[in-house]
């Protein structure tokens, strides 16, 4: 320490003959000057790759696509392994180094940090890689994808302020559903501000339960516009909420991740707004039918039903309840004409046989000595006096002739 | 089971049967006209069904044309 002191001491003099500086001292000087030039980026094509075995770097001879001039790159070993497509020698790279002055040798190198194919591009890469990744990880998995309501209550929608995706979501579900609820969140679309705002926006949504469905809407523009929508950190993010998510980013032939991992992928923002909210005249029509279809069937049930209630009440024994009386009433008749005409027989023949015991009763009677001429004397207790000395004189005694009687008094 | 409680299945079905025996015969006077009352009362519990859902199917229809 004391002696790097002593030397930075030491070189705000300019060295001469009489006092010189040390190779150490003009190296670092160098290695001081090159790291001025901090990181750049460069682009140029591989001259040769030399990897040492056991090295964890590997040296890339970047030749300038123009001009014959060369630098040396010193890669760590796992950026060139993990590089996809893989460098190979004469292919055009991007690199990303800063110059590195290796006093050991005095030789100079770019450190770098960052290499790329050219054309594919490192980043649209790096989206493979990510895009193969979250594919295994079953991020874009279809048994994972949510079925969307039918109706939300609430909408949530994440789109760039007074974009024409905002425009094209609300007015497209408007037309379609009057009512539909809204609430809008406006974000950058692009840029390095995008994702941490798309992921509150998500946050705050997923935190009001009336938002049944979340769109995320953002026109079409550059792939490095697109960038933030394919952000490993928002797939998460979205492969995480419980709210459905519709992804409408980009025209129809932009990937991003995004698209992937929501639940619904919209080809456009219009389109997702016919993904988000029913037709409503449509469902009126269909419920108006349905309607009128329940009626009919309502209806021809209650005929029939009627119809079969008709035909039960109509069978004779209900329709005319008195034929169960009438049967047995003709049978009471005709039994009590039976019994009246036998009984009047019976009465008939009972007259009959009573004149004739009343003729013989009269044939029996006194009666007919009486009209002979003979009277029947009795006495007042109604004896029949048979002899002249049961009589005494005074008592009164009843004559009784053919026809009436008389009172006599005995005098002897 | 009074036929007030009856659902409307239950009610013609019995009402079917009751028919069935008045026009088999057989049964006592007194139980025919038993019988008959039953059958007068099951239908008109029926009816009233009837009655009712079409009252009530008017009801819903009136309220779905306000």
């Amino acid at each position: 320490m004391t002696e790097t002191q002593q030397e930075r001491e030491g070189a705000v003099k300019a060295p001469s003959p009489e006092a010189p500086w040390p190779v150490r001292v003009v190296s670092q000087k160098i290695g001081e000057w090159v790291g001025r030039l901090g990181w750049v980026w460069a682009e140029g094509e591989i001259a040769q790759i030399t990897k040492r075995p056991g090295s964890p770097l590997v040296f890339i001879t970047l030749r300038d696509m123009s001009a014959d001039i060369s630098v040396t790159l010193t890669v760590p070993r796992r950026f060139v392994e993990a590089a996809e497509p893989p460098l190979v020698q004469g292919g055009r790279v991007i690199v990303h180094g800063k110059p590195q002055w290796y006093a050991g040798r005095g030789t100079l190198s770019l450190g770098v940090d960052d290499i790329r194919a050219v054309g594919l591009g490192e980043l649209l890469a790096r989206l493979q890689r990510l895009k193969k990744m979250l594919a295994a990880e079953g991020l874009f998995d279809p048994a994972r994808k949510r079925p969307l309501p039918f109706l939300p209550r609430r909408i949530g929608l994440i789109t760039g302020r007074a974009s024409a995706a905002e425009k094209d979501v609300l007015e497209n579900a408007r037309l379609r559903f009057p009512a539909a609820d809204f609430r809008v969140i406006n974000v950058p679309v692009q840029g390095a501000s995008a994702v941490p705002a798309v992921l509150d926006a998500l946050a705050s949504m997923e935190a009001d339960p009336d938002i049944e469905v979340i769109v995320l809407a953002r026109g079409g523009g550059s792939v490095e516009d697109l960038l933030p929508w394919s952000d490993e950190a928002l797939c998460r993010a979205v492969f995480a909420c419980k709210t459905p998510i519709v992804a409408a980013i980009g025209h129809e032939t932009d990937n991003p991740l995004v698209d992937y991992v929501a639940d619904v992928r919209a080809s456009t923002p219009t389109d997702a707004a016919k993904r988000v909210v029913p037709d409503f005249s449509e469902e009126l029509r269909a419920l108006s039918m349905a309607r009128r279809r329940l009626d009919l069937a309502m209806n021809g049930l209650l005929d029939r039903e009627q119809h079969r209630l008709d035909a039960v009440r109509s069978r004779p024994c209900l329709a005319q309840p008195a034929s169960i009386v009438d049967g047995r009433q003709s049978e009471v008749d005709e039994s009590l004409r039976r019994a009246r005409h036998a009984l009047s027989g019976r009465i008939a023949s009972a007259v009959d046989s009573l004149s004739h015991v009343r003729a013989r009763l009269r044939a029996l009677s006194p009666q007919a000595t009486l009209d002979r001429g003979y009277a029947i004397v009795q006495q007042a207790d109604g004896s029949v006096l048979r002899a002249a000395a049961e009589a005494n004189a005074g008592d009164v005694l009843r004559v009784r002739l053919a026809e009436g009687e008389i009172h006599a008094t005995v005098k002897e | 089971m009074s036929e007030e409680s009856l659902s409307y299945e239950q009610a013609r079905a019995e009402l079917v049967s009751v028919v069935e025996k008045l026009e088999t015969g057989g049964a006592t006077l007194e139980e025919s006209l038993a019988l008959w009352e039953r059958g007068e009362k099951l239908a008109d519990t029926c009816q009233a069904w009837l009655d009712g859902a079409r009252e009530r199917l008017e009801k819903a229809r009136a309220a779905g044309a306000e």
